[in-house]
């Protein structure tokens, strides 16, 4: 195979160990884990390891995890804390008109104070489920993406219930301080003890992109909601899973027979939990190897890309610096349209993004570049490279070779035109 | 098709992401033009269920252009789409009348604003992927696939546009334009078509048209007894002739059981739908149709400047029509015997235009209001007009 594929962050092929774990629970071992003969028990038992398996690579127990059909819907749910009732008069965290009416453009008070703070360069799923609760956005630095903390200190209230950063962003691969944010997220709560102010403040975190990557912990990271996604670190799609801390009251989006502590009825995708936990661990235990191994391979990209281009156009490499994912290597060609650059190396079998995916297949501008203070010249002309297991240093080189290459044509056209 | 000059002309190609027009873009391209793709986004509304697929559809007419290391550019006309043509479909059918948007579409979008903003950005020519061919002069043809012919909903564009177009796979058949298309790497050859109205896309336009009009029952009379069957959501959300979605199923006894009944007529004032189980209901067939908004396609251009009368030759040898009008449709002043199309890919019927009416030997089934009646003589779509009540 001939392909050279640079979009790791959109899509992960299965890895062989979880395929072979999936496999026999697909036809052989299919009872419904809820039945109640011995064969269905130990579809159950393999199941509940499946689900200890992933819990512990993120310092979590069984218990702590609610699966679902991706970080989407993990996401969903972890927002749905904020439906949840509590005892007392405090019932709903709603302010006294709800402010999802307010956001709609129907009655309700015009500067009722959000409930939910989130980082303007999320992914689609968690903007798009904050805007429901009439979300307030936290601003990033420019360039690198880095959530700006005194912009985020500056926007609580004591309304607030929920602040959502992304671990790690999908398109910059920006790794946020999580735990510098648990501090001031818990200076907040003490405010708030000594105020008697009953309110809760939790802290979400969507890890789908960090996870193949970084050392997910959620006691270090003092997250009381995480959402992690199978489908990106080399585990089956529509497989994910929500933690949720202790304590932490949530309101079902599915009913039913009263799956996962009631959080997530339906019965089991038993073959995607164990596969989901295969990949998982066979992420965990190459960790700090594939770190290494995708940082050599982003300076080997980086360089032969600036050689081979040799001054014609200056690459501009996007993100920051230092806390950018070891396997992210977006970059820009001001002037250039990114676009038509996928489709001329789609032919030379070479596959990448512009932008996000979602945002891409909508037609809008990318919501994270332009954040992140890029210039349209900058979004129009930026492609999202994202290094994986399919890669070598040969490969690499090759990519830089034939990105250099559209890279010219295009400009000559350009030249032409 | 004419050849390009010694300086290639530039010729901006409306690309849909279809088969069609992705091969004109070849076709074109090698015939020497200097090809600018454009995507023309239109208006597009997102219905429960269904989406306009227009992204997908832009991603690949661009991937197609960048393959061809053409220009490629995006016209964003959803304002005007909206005004000129849901705008006017949606009063339409207000008025209890059957629109075609595509042929709206045609009039003022691909063919005036498109046309328009192409010459503005330089372009000497612009193309598009339909069925439809065009003789010097300039005269609208039918395609070499009768069964493709894509005039009908062509026969209200302007002469001046006419003149500045070119259709490149009018002349081929469509199972030769999948097999060329395949043969040239196009992997959209296969892409399913599109049916009926880009932006009400595959929802239908009974559910387009109850996101715009509130329901307001009224009642459903046979039209021989006068009995009410049922209760209808809307008589504009009824076309004469339909027989789905009635609804009447408990009605539906007696000796004609399991017959369906027909909409033969609708009062949008009094908001009656009238309905019959007679195939031979008096209103659904008629030997007249009333026109209104025609338009006479320039006959003189089928024979053009002196001294260029086009050969029997040119073409399959059944290009001999000409139509019976001059340039300002005013001769003759008698009655006309031409063909009639009634929808597209209608079968040709005979008739005689006399004025504003339509007449014809044998009786048709009554089309709906609104829809149009399109001419032809020969190969040539002389024009058309709008069907009245």
């Amino acid at each position: 195979m001939s392909m050279i594929y640079l979009d790791h962050a959109s899509a992960t092929p299965l890895s062989k160990k979880a395929k072979a774990a999936m496999e026999p629970f697909f036809a052989d071992d299919f009872f419904n884990p809820s039945a109640p003969y011995l064969p269905a028990k130990r579809v159950r038992e393999a199941y509940e390891n499946a689900k200890s398996e992933i819990a512990h690579t993120i310092g979590a127990k069984a218990n702590d995890l609610v699966m679902t059909s991706g970080a989407t819907e993990a996401t969903n749910l972890a927002f749905s804390v904020l439906n949840a009732s509590t005892r007392g008069p405090d019932a709903l965290y709603r302010p006294s008109t709800p402010a999802r009416l307010s956001a709609r453009g129907a009655a309700g008070p015009l500067n009722a104070p959000p409930l939910v703070l989130v980082l303007e360069t999320e992914h689609a799923s968690v903007l798009r489920t904050a805007e429901n609760y009439g979300a307030g956005k936290i601003k990033v630095k420019p360039g690198s993406g880095l959530i700006d903390l005194d912009n985020l200190k500056s926007k609580i209230t004591k309304d607030t219930v929920l602040i959502s950063v992304a671990a790690a962003n999908n398109e910059l691969g920006t790794i946020q301080p999580l735990a510098e944010i648990a501090e001031i997220i818990k200076s907040e709560r003490q405010a708030r003890l000594k105020n008697k102010n009953p309110r809760p403040l939790y802290l979400h975190s969507d890890a789908s992109a960090a996870l193949g990557l970084l050392n997910i912990n959620v006691a270090r990271m003092k997250t009381d909601l995480l959402t992690l996604s199978s489908a990106k670190i080399y585990g089956p799609k529509g497989v994910g899973a929500l933690y949720v801390a202790h304590g932490v009251k949530l309101k079902p989006l599915i009913s039913g027979g009263g799956q996962e502590r009631n959080l997530r009825s339906g019965t089991e995708n038993v073959p995607g939990a164990i596969g989901f936990a295969a990949a998982m661990k066979e992420t965990k235990d190459h960790l700090n190897s594939a770190a290494k191994t995708f940082e050599n391979l982003k300076t080997i990209f980086k360089n032969s890309l600036t050689d081979e281009l040799n001054g014609e156009i200056e690459p501009v490499f996007l993100g920051p610096k230092k806390r950018q994912l070891a396997n992210f290597c977006p970059v820009s060609f001001p002037g250039l349209d990114a676009e038509r650059l996928v489709y001329k190396l789609e032919e030379k079998e070479v596959y990448l993004s512009t932008g996000a995916a979602c945002a891409a297949s909508k037609g809008e501008k990318s919501h994270v570049l332009k954040a992140a203070g890029l210039t349209d010249k900058e979004i129009a002309g930026s492609l999202r490279i994202s290094f994986g297991r399919l890669n070598d240093e040969a490969k690499v080189k090759t990519a830089a070779n034939l990105i250099a290459d559209a890279v010219k044509e295009e400009l000559e056209r350009l030249k032409n035109a | 098709m004419p050849s390009p000059a010694a300086v290639p002309k530039t010729v901006f190609l409306g690309m849909s992401g279809g088969v069609d027009s992705s091969l004109s873009a070849v076709l074109l391209k090698e015939q020497g033009y200097n090809v600018v793709g454009v995507y023309m986004k239109n208006w597009s509304k997102d219905l429960p269920g269904m989406k306009c697929p227009w992204a997908e559809d832009l991603a690949d007419a661009k991937r197609v252009a960048v393959k061809l290391g053409i220009d490629f550019r995006v016209f964003d006309f959803e304002t005007e789409y909206k005004q000129k043509v849901v705008d006017y479909m949606l009063s339409e059918f207000k008025a209890g009348r059957t629109p075609n948007p595509d042929i709206m579409c045609n009039q003022e979008i691909k063919f005036k604003l498109f046309y328009e903003t192409a010459r503005e950005q330089g372009a000497d020519l612009i193309a598009t992927g339909h069925y439809a061919r065009i003789s010097p002069h300039p005269c609208l043809r039918k395609a070499a696939d009768e069964n493709k012919d894509q005039t009908y909903f062509l026969y209200r564009i302007s002469e001046d546009a006419l003149a500045h177009t070119l259709f490149p796979i009018g002349d081929m058949l469509k199972k030769d334009v999948k097999k060329l298309a395949e043969e040239k790497g196009l992997d959209n050859a296969y892409k399913k078509e599109s049916m009926g109205v880009c932006f009400v896309g595959e929802v239908g336009m009974e559910d387009f048209l109850k996101e715009y009009f509130e329901p307001n029952p009224g009642p459903i009379i046979e039209i021989e007894t006068g009995h009410e069957l049922g209760t209808h959501e809307g008589a504009i959300f009824y076309t004469i002739g339909q027989r789905h979605g009635l609804d009447l199923g408990s009605a539906n006894k007696g000796a004609d059981a399991g017959l369906p009944y027909y909409v033969v007529k609708k009062d949008i004032t009094k908001n009656i739908v009238y309905v019959s189980r007679n195939l031979n209901a008096e209103d659904l067939w008629t030997t007249e149709l009333d026109l209104e908004d025609i338009i006479k396609r320039t006959g003189d251009a089928l024979r053009g400047p002196a001294g260029s009368e086009p050969k029997a030759s040119e073409s399959d040898g059944r290009y001999n029509a000409t139509a019976p009008w001059d340039a300002e449709g005013r001769r003759p002043t008698g009655p006309v015997r031409i063909d009639v199309r009634l929808r597209h890919r209608a079968p040709l019927i005979p008739a005689t235009l006399e004025g504003n009416k339509l007449i014809f030997k044998k009786e048709i089934k009554r089309p709906a209001a609104g829809q149009s009646a399109v001419f032809y003589q020969g190969d040539a779509c002389i024009g058309g007009g709008i069907i009245k009540f």
